[in-house]
């Protein structure tokens, strides 16, 4: 009862539906869509803000806008997709079983697409001392429940991290009349893009703190109010610091992690430093013929470089089904001083292809160098290199050998 | 407005809910009276889930009797009620000569008991066993297990309603009076009047117990913290593995859970306060590295949650803990059953317990058995369990097991809604939670918390201000955004 | 009078030397002409945008998200929000379709950002 596809592609948000028109553009045309959602686009729905799109189209869109782009785009081409279909298991042969209200669906793949995004970290996995009232949302809940469905969160907030998230956050809670105290971060340096900082926080007021952290949370029912410390070089938090700031709601904006339930249990393996698969330079996955790309492969701060990224992951899947995608090397990428994680983390061929990377602190005059044997392949100078944005490289052709790690430093 | 009943059971935890269903049992009308709007609010689904052994208790206590009962009763109990058990064993470890003689002392104890399944097991089997495990020999009690807690307790109170208990949630009584042979129970919401009680009030025990005029227990708090970790360590870890204990204390130890999650805890520290359940840093950071020393795959990445417990222990004028009491007292409360110091093995011992409460009542009373009472309480397979061929048998009888709700945890809207309109009136965003699984998984509510939100509002027809999370003033949103 | 603005056009955020003499601005540090126009601005009348959900009635959902079409003086901004929040829009919406326009006669328009169809009986 397995349909066979060339591609099945798990997931409709910017991942997924990029790579579907691409493979479409590409003459792939027997493919498919699932989307647990009952509708395509993914976390870009609930994005209302504007700033998608500038890298990609040239021009300034809010989430739902850019998603409709691409929405557009398989619907005039007729792609195949199924909304409300929730994959639930994926094997090592290829084959996808998706849960649908209309019943089960079977396929069997030439090709699968992994695009199913991240998912937020929660309290739990930072560790939140306190209590466990109603009221503590992490960024993305909040936001769901403001933009897609109508509600109201609280009346009164605090938000801990400044992620991208957490920023435009703090700026929709204030124009729907909810009070934000303050920002809290517990680096020396904002995680989430300048001109959020500027247009989100500084434009109402809202103070940010840097090395600061919730240390406390109050309240046996809903919250009624976090303690905030200061913390040390090392993130831990300074006695005699502590200080009160009464509030309903809490929100998270502590960090996103690719979405890899699924992963493990297909045993694909994964990069404990990404949370994603461990790629080749075609985003191929450690199951031949199973691909990654977008957040769930590692964490992007846009979502074009989420489709840029997806668009170069459809060439592959194309070369993989005619039998052209390059092989016969076996190289580690490996992650030298100053480096985070990278991705890909092997190369198989001498084919070209983008590396992105992000390095473990903030860093002034930055040089990144990929190197092999001692050999420089590619040198990019920066002003600045910051953990929270995503540096590419582009690596050209023919410019890896065979023999020995690829070695990328940053300092 | 004034009810009269039979009997009324004051708390509705794992205690209170098997006294009810066993009570139910008899030709009598039942209240069962919950502060909470929820049976699991408090230590019931607060605790480390161990079906004990029973070779940790005082010989000849009633904490050691009800513990091989209950241990022996719960394949039954499992299967009537229809919550996972897994009887996986469970060892003590030691690496000291002076672990290894309290080990044997503990397993004298427990073949004094009546525990079945006692060993001493030297270092090779210990890892045959428990392959990852810090420890040279160890104490096997292959009687030992794992449960569901929420869904024992939460079963045991809905076979309870089957049988005709009638639940009043969020009832927290006030005071009690006597008055022409019956108690006049005054709550926070309607009154009761009623011939006999129990107090199973779990932490506020005392205070019943107070009100009965029984007066003298010095109860104190003991609050245990825990780690939740990832499924991705639940298959490392086969069975439960605890340091050597004390009698008063078992140790911090590390178990899975039915769900193949592992828990951390608990530490033991005293409390007066059975209203607070923060969890501390300093105690996350003891709780990971403690029991780092009995197994190494304790990881602050794989943490997805904390949750503490409180037991409500009664203590002599040492300061030293006692056994449970559960006693009449004519002269003071007739027809009153007074339980004192319910702590654990307080989940493993339940069932017992409540039929021994209940034959102090029939001692002294004629209660007429029902001819009808229904032991079997009817659960749904779980979609997360069918076979693929289940699965679309099940979407094509109902189109709702096709929507997927969580996907961590593969619960569906069918199983959501069927929990939403649960048998106890329970209708808090935890009461989904603890009966479905959904909310529970590694993004805790990230995606399906608003789903399950909508659904209450949807289902119960009520305003998204008035939704409710564990608590009765635990409101989950404000309100709408847009009005109109 | 010197300044450093961080530039909001876009993710690049470039960060802006702006020096003011008179009627004089200059503008250093941008990589592209819209950093300047922005740091101009900026100091003679800062200008926003907004985006925000509208009422829809009719509609797949509770509401539909819209954006301005052009940015509105910063002062202007709690205004707007009361107008969107106490209009609605009737569905079936489209994007681009115009919800206020001219709101407050700030030259702007309120502009659907999703395609909502309409939905019977609800």
């Amino acid at each position: 009862m397995s349909e066979r596809k060339d591609a099945v592609i798990i997931g409709g948000g910017p991942a997924g539906l990029a790579a579907a028109v691409a493979l479409d553009n590409l003459g792939i045309h027997d493919i498919v869509i699932l989307e647990r959602e009952s509708q395509l686009g993914g976390i870009l729905r609930q994005c209302i803000h504007d700033g998608f799109g500038l890298q990609r189209f040239g021009e300034s869109l809010s989430g739902p806008e850019y998603a409709e782009r691409f929405i557009s785009e398989v619907r005039r081409r007729g792609i195949e997709y199924h909304t409300d279909a929730t994959v639930i298991s994926l094997t090592e042969d290829r084959k996808v079983e998706a849960v649908t209200p209309s019943g089960l669906l079977g396929y069997s793949a030439k090709a699968v697409v992994l695009a199913m995004g991240c998912r937020e970290r929660s309290r739990g996995s930072i560790m939140i001392p306190g209590e466990r009232p109603s009221g503590v949302f992490t960024a993305g809940s909040a936001q769901a429940y403001m933009n897609l469905y109508n509600r109201m969160p609280g009346r009164e907030a605090v938000i801990l991290g400044s992620g991208d998230i957490g920023l435009i956050m703090a700026r929709r809670l204030t124009l729907e009349g909810i009070r934000v105290k303050a920002v809290f971060e517990i680096q020396d340096h904002p995680n989430g893009l300048d001109r959020n900082i500027v247009q989100c926080l500084d434009d109402y007021g809202i103070p940010l703190y840097l090395r600061h952290t919730v240390t406390d949370i109050h309240g046996g029912s809903r919250l009624e109010g976090v303690t905030v410390s200061e913390v040390d070089e090392r993130c831990v938090p300074i006695k005699g610091t502590e200080k009160l700031y009464p509030c309903d709601t809490l929100i998270l904006s502590v960090g996103l992690r690719p979405d890899n339930g699924l992963l493990k249990d297909a045993g694909i393996a994964i990069d404990p430093r990404t949370d994603g698969a461990i790629v080749d330079e075609h985003l191929m996955t450690s199951i031949p013929g199973v691909f990654s790309s977008g957040n769930v492969l590692h964490v992007h701060d846009l979502a074009d470089f989420v489709s840029l990224e997806s668009e170069h992951l459809a060439a592959s899947v194309a070369a993989y089904l005619s039998g052209g995608l390059g092989s016969g090397m076996d190289v580690s990428v490996r992650c030298g001083s100053g480096v985070g994680h990278t991705v890909p983390q092997k190369v198989v061929s001498d084919d070209g292809f983008t590396l992105s990377l992000r390095v473990r602190s903030v860093m002034r005059d930055a040089v990144i160098s990929v190197s092999q044997g001692g050999r420089r392949i590619v040198e990019k100078k920066m002003r600045k290199a910051n953990p929270a944005e995503m540096i590419m490289i582009d690596i050209p052709g023919g410019s890896v050998c065979p023999d020995g790690d690829l070695e990328v430093v940053a300092g | 407005m004034l009810h009269f009943f039979d009997a009324a059971v004051i708390g509705g935890g794992v205690v209170g809910s098997a006294i009810a269903r066993e009570l139910s049992r008899y030709e009598l009308s039942i209240a069962v009276l919950e502060e909470n709007p929820d049976v699991v609010c408090e230590a019931s689904g607060r605790n480390s889930a161990v079906v004990h052994g029973g070779f940790a208790y005082d010989r000849g206590s009633l904490k050691a009797r009800f513990c091989v009962e209950g241990n022996r009763m719960m394949d039954e109990l499992s299967t009537q009620l229809g919550f996972r058990f897994i009887r996986c064993g469970k060892v003590l470890v030691g690496n000291t000569d002076e672990d290894l003689r309290q080990l044997e002392r503990t397993m004298a104890q427990g073949f004094d008991n009546g525990a079945t399944g006692l060993e001493l097991i030297d270092g090779k089997r210990l890892h045959e066993l428990v392959p990852a495990v810090n420890g040279s020999f160890a104490m096997l009690s292959s009687s030992s297990g794992i449960m569901d807690p929420f869904l024992f307790t939460i079963n045991l109170a809905e076979n309870a309603a089957e049988n005709g208990a009638r639940y009043f949630l969020s009832h927290k009584v006030i005071s009690i009076a006597r008055k022409d042979g019956r108690y006049l129970i005054h709550t926070a919401e309607d009154d009761f009047s009623v011939r006999w009680l129990f107090n199973a009030a779990g932490k506020g025990a005392k205070d019943i117990s107070d009100m009965l005029g029984i007066t003298g227990y010095r109860v104190i708090g003991s609050k245990g913290n825990y780690l939740v970790l990832d499924k991705r360590l639940g298959p490392l870890l086969p069975m439960p593995v605890y340091p050597v204990p004390s009698n008063t204390y078992m140790g911090i130890h590390v178990t899975p859970t039915v769900d193949g999650n592992v828990t951390v805890g608990p530490d033991a520290i005293n409390t007066d306060d059975f209203g607070y359940y923060g969890v501390p840093a300093d105690r996350m950071e003891y709780l990971r590295e403690s029991a780092s020393t009995l197994w190494p795959h304790i990881d602050r990445k794989d943490v997805i949650r904390t949750f503490s417990g409180i037991l409500a222990k009664w203590v002599d004028d040492k300061g030293v803990i006692q056994d449970f009491r559960i006693e009449v007292r004519d002269d003071i409360a007739p027809g009153a059953v007074n339980l004192i110091g319910i702590e654990s093995p307080g989940l493993t011992a339940a069932v017992p317990m409540a039929r021994y409460a209940i034959s102090l009542l029939r001692d002294r009373f004629d209660l007429e058995e029902r001819k009808d009472f229904d032991p079997v309480h009817a659960t749904a397979k779980r979609f997360a369990e069918m076979t693929s061929e289940e699965k679309a048998a099940a979407i094509a009888g109902d189109s709702r097991y096709g929507s997927l709700v969580c996907s961590c945890e593969e619960v569906t809207e069918a199983e959501v809604i069927r929990a939403i309109h649960n048998p106890l009136g329970v209708h808090t965003m935890t009461g989904i939670k603890y009966r479905t699984r959904a909310m529970m998984g590694g993004c805790q509510a990230g995606f399906c918390q608003m789903k399950i939100e909508q659904l209450l509002e949807k289902e119960l027809g009520i305003a998204p201000e008035d939704v409710r999370y564990l608590r009765d003033s635990s409101w989950v949103l404000a309100g709408k955004m847009r009005e109109g | 009078m010197k300044r450093t603005l961080t530039c909001i056009i876009c993710p690049n955020g470039c960060s802006l030397e702006v020096e003011k003499e008179g009627e004089e601005i200059t503008v250093k540090g941008n990589l592209c002409r819209r950093g300047a126009e922005y740091a101009r601005e900026e100091l003679t009348a800062p200008k926003r945008t907004i985006s925000s959900s509208m009422r829809l009635i009719g509609g797949d959902m509770e509401i539909v998200s819209v954006r301005l079409d052009r940015p509105v003086p910063k002062e202007m901004i709690f205004p707007v929000m009361d107008a969107i929040k106490s209009a609605s829009a009737e569905a079936p919406v489209h994007i681009g379709d115009v919800l206020l326009h001219d709101v407050l006669s700030t030259g702007a328009d309120v502009i659907a950002t999703r395609n909502a169809e309409r939905k019977e009986g609800r």
